[in-house]
């Protein structure tokens, strides 16, 4: 089919190192980044704002994340509180007269900061108890910025993002919104891939897979599990920052709560742990399926065909919704991208049967 | 035999377990490019002995030393950055790699992992990876696991698994390899290989090896020297085949003739 990998041959360790070693991978990336670049001419605005750019943010939440629990195997179950550090000080950065560009780069060295002390309290527990460690971490955050008036304005204020501009460009239009958002998961996701490919990004799996054999070939796990955290933290705080100044524009405290946290680790868990492609296909599940299905449902009813109550219709997209995320882990546990994977190595080798990788 | 000449010197070890007395003050010298066996029976304490060496149990009492240098309470991170490497009894690679990423690994003490390296690759990370891609494919050629290089190891049969181990700790260049029990569960053509595998590994990189072993073919056939433990003492020491067949070994390990009848 589209694909082949006879006829690719690699005769050095550089091309054999390459991100995408199969032809028809790089077209279809290109093809996928040129979309992306053009959605704001091919998409109308209302579904731009409202699904394709919380898609890409989200996304960029969701790589952050599962470099910590995909990849390192860190459970974090407080990752929202960790955008909240970034939305929120890069705020306050930008109010305090920091340039926007320095002020994202800031936000996310303290949401880094901040996560690592966290995450150093936590490293002495696997497992469940890291759950609740990150757990305290996403209480204490909410806390502290909803009873600190010089967070977040009051307990039940509304944080306007100021405007600012992004390398000279105004960023206030919905495209260019879009286009910085885009920038940020296209740079999350390549850093991603070249983590997979070099010592950082295996000590990482090496520290998840089996700790003690790390640390007999020289990882010291506990800065490892320290980078990780770090690492993951200014990713995410960043993310939070893109989030606060693409998208809500206005901040409260309620968009970083524990259920926005819960979202997230549905997004990495749907989408497959540790995985690129993953974070996008989940964090496009988690967020767009329950809109479809609810719009779906009700055109259905509008049609007559599923005569039953108002109260029940009004909770069957969301019964569906469960039903799905249920399914989809049943059928493959390994998320949405073991899905993909299959269906490429399907394609990797028709008519035959068996793919190699 | 000169001080210089030990690579490894573990001086009246001891090591407890609650009320176990598992190590009972166990003295042993590897010397430099011999391959040292360690023998006994179950429960004798040699993976406790190995343990101690690379820091995972740290010995309560007594001085280990690598090159004079004392090791006992370091790290075990911090042991294998100064040279000893091993490989265990249970095979312990990591599952989410490939047979290839699985030793690279082994390169890991002479590379900086580093975010900021990965996020620049084609300007900082690559030059590295290069580097070291070169040295391990100089030790897959060596343990002839080319066929095997993009596998996955969890899909390759164990006798492989123990090779990619083994080719995961030659990776780090060690000053002293430590096997624990390279052999458990082969059959005999596996063995072969194996034993064929040590010898030209020990040949070309002139290695010092630590061998826990249970085939006592396999011993008297590689080793140069063994020290035989008993419920963590020693009972005998010195070259191989003498030693192997000294009567207080033969005791410990099936017992004394009247005990048989």
């Amino acid at each position: 089919m589209f694909y082949r990998l006879s006829g690719t041959y690699h005769t050095t360790y550089e091309s054999d190192r390459k991100l995408w070693k199969i032809p028809a991978d790089r077209w279809q990336v290109i093809a996928v980044l040129v979309l992306a670049v053009a959605a704001p001419f091919l998409v109308s605005p209302l579904y731009l704002g409202s699904y394709v750019l919380p898609w890409v943010i989200w996304s960029a939440a969701a790589l952050s994340l599962t470099l910590l629990m995909g990849m390192a195997g860190q459970l974090h179950f407080g990752f929202a509180a960790v955008m909240a550090i970034g939305a929120y000080s890069s705020i306050h950065l930008v109010r305090f007269g920091v340039p926007f560009e320095i002020a994202l780069i800031l936000s996310g060295l303290i949401a880094a900061g901040i996560g690592t002390v966290f995450g150093a309290a936590a490293l002495r527990v696997k497992g469940l108890y890291l759950v609740m460690a990150t757990l305290a971490m996403q209480y204490l955050v909410d806390w502290v910025v909803v009873n600190v008036p010089a967070i977040s304005g009051g307990a039940h204020a509304t944080l306007r993002t100021p405007a600012v501009s992004f390398l000279f460009v105004d960023v206030s239009s919905l495209a260019s919104r879009y286009w910085l958002a885009l920038g940020w998961a296209v740079l999350l996701t390549l850093f991603f891939l070249n983590v997979k490919r070099t010592s950082f990004g295996r000590a990482l799996v090496a520290i998840r897979d089996k700790d003690f054999a790390a640390a007999v070939i020289g990882v010291d796990p506990f800065r490892t599990k320290m980078m990780a955290f770090f690492t993951s933290s200014f990713m995410g705080g960043v993310t939070g920052a893109i989030l606060a100044y693409c998208y809500y524009r206005a901040v409260t405290p309620e968009q970083f709560g524990f259920d926005v946290s819960i979202q997230l680790v549905a997004m990495v868990l749907v989408g497959g742990l540790g995985s690129v492609i993953g974070s996008y296909l989940g964090a496009g599940f988690v967020l767009l399926a329950p809109i479809f299905l609810t719009n779906f449902i009700a055109g259905m009813a509008g049609a007559g065909w599923i005569p039953v109550s108002q109260n029940f219709l009004s909770h069957l997209p969301l019964i569906i919704y469960g039903a799905m995320i249920i399914g989809f882990l049943l059928f493959e546990p390994l998320g949405l991208a073991k899905i993909y994977d299959n269906i490429r190595k399907y394609f990797l080798v028709w008519p035959f049967r068996h793919a190699k990788s | 035999m000169s001080a210089q000449d030990d690579v490894l010197v573990c001086d009246r070890v001891v090591r407890r377990f609650g009320g176990v007395i598992a190590l009972k003050g166990v003295t042993a010298r590897v010397r430099r490019g011999e391959i040292f066996g360690l023998v006994g029976p179950n429960g004798s304490g040699k993976t406790t002995l190995v343990n101690a060496v690379t820091g995972f149990y740290p010995p309560q009492e007594g001085r280990i030393t690598l090159d004079g240098q004392q090791i006992n309470g370091l790290k075990p991170y911090r042991i294998a950055s100064m040279g000893v490497a091993r490989t265990f009894q249970n095979v312990a690679l990591f599952h989410g790699m490939s047979v290839l990423d699985n030793i690279l690994m082994g390169r890991h003490i002479f590379m900086k992992p580093n975010p900021l390296a990965s996020l620049f690759y084609p300007w900082w990370a690559r030059k590295e990876e290069i580097a070291h891609r070169r040295k391990v494919e100089e030790v897959i050629d060596l343990l002839q696991l080319a066929p095997a290089r993009d596998e996955h190891v969890d899909v390759i049969p164990l006798g492989l698994q123990k090779r990619v181990e083994l080719a995961r700790a030659l990776c780090a260049e060690p000053r002293l390899l430590v096997l624990d029990e390279p052999m458990a569960g082969m059959n005999q053509e596996e063995k072969e290989y194996m034993v064929r595998f040590i010898l030209d590994a020990q040949e070309a990189l002139g290695l010092t090896v630590l061998i826990i072993e249970h085939h006592m073919d396999v011993v008297t056939a590689i080793c140069d020297r063994v020290l035989v433990l008993n419920n963590g003492e020693e009972i005998a020491q010195g070259p191989a085949r003498e030693t192997i067949a000294d009567p207080q070994v033969v005791e410990a390990y099936i017992g004394k003739p009247r005990d048989a009848a």
